[in-house]
């Protein structure tokens, strides 16, 4: 037993230098190609394109954004550091689940509609969506 | 010599097992890991907001331009052609959600048809790519 494993010992072995080359491979591959860097983004719910045909106006918190950028919630033009304080006060009155929409123009900016979201969610509002504006 | 190797080979020869355990993790770690999201191409400047959250499921990046030019996969597309690139990005990985990245200057009119346009390929997670606040952490 002794003398024959001896004798073929090389031979006997699997050699496994091959597959060590594909794991290397393979490993270098995907260290090169994983990125960890994961966006910073904010969830945005848009129901549909007609959201507002089931919840009528009065139900929701409406914030309208115009195309020059002015800011109305519910009726009252605020500024967008004011946004945060008028929806915490509509939630307040109408209670905390009520809804909130965001009707933007098509041609105001998406940073400005961005900015306009994220006060809302910061005001407590749970339901923000958004909506095109009516033509 | 040729004894002494003989006698000597057991000891003389390095042992990879450890190393290979240690690779064969790593190699699996990187595998689990991995996720190939595509570029869109394009830096836009992202809006400030301090609710956004980390997505960690999304995979398939849409670049807007300050202008209005729509990026996917480093190459500028039609509003067209991006459901039919978002169903083909969803078949390769089923549970990817979409990230649209708009930049602050974007007409949000082009950002509201983009988000038609991928929930049309099946994508209900859509979010807007924003940074942290500056100075806020």
């Amino acid at each position: 037993m002794r003398r024959k494993r001896r004798r073929g010992g090389e031979e006997a072995e699997i050699n496994i230098t091959p597959m060590l080359d594909i794991v290397f491979i393979m490993l270098i591959f995907f260290i090169v190609t994983t990125s960890f860097v994961k966006e910073i983004a904010l969830d945005l719910n848009r129901p549909s394109t007609e959201p507002l045909e089931e919840k009528r106006i009065a139900e929701v918190i409406t914030i309208r954004i115009a195309a020059n950028g002015q800011i109305e919630v519910g009726d009252r033009p605020v500024d967008i550091r004011a946004v945060r304080a008028n929806v915490e006060g509509e939630l307040a009155t109408q209670g905390f689940d009520t809804p909130v929409v965001v009707i933007a123009d098509r041609a105001a900016d998406s940073g400005l509609m961005v900015r306009v979201i994220d006060q809302a969610r910061m005001a407590g509002a749970e339901n923000v969506s958004l909506a095109a504006m009516s033509r | 010599m040729a004894r002494r190797h003989a006698e000597r080979q057991e000891e003389t020869e390095v042992n990879i097992t450890p190393m290979l355990d240690i690779v064969f993790i790593m190699l699996i770690f990187f595998i689990v890991t991995t996720s190939f999201i595509r570029e869109t191409g394009i830096d836009p400047q992202r809006p400030e907001a301090l609710t956004a959250t980390k997505q960690e499921r999304g995979n398939i990046l849409i670049g807007v331009s300050a202008s209005g030019q729509i990026w996917m996969d480093k190459r500028a597309v039609e509003l067209g052609a991006v459901r039919q690139m978002v169903e083909q990005a969803r078949n390769e990985s089923p549970e990817s959600t979409v990230v649209i990245i708009a930049d602050e200057r974007a007409s949000s009119g082009i950002v509201m048809d983009l988000m038609d346009q991928v929930r049309l390929a099946g994508v209900l997670n859509i979010s807007v790519a924003a940074q942290p606040v500056a100075g806020e952490g």
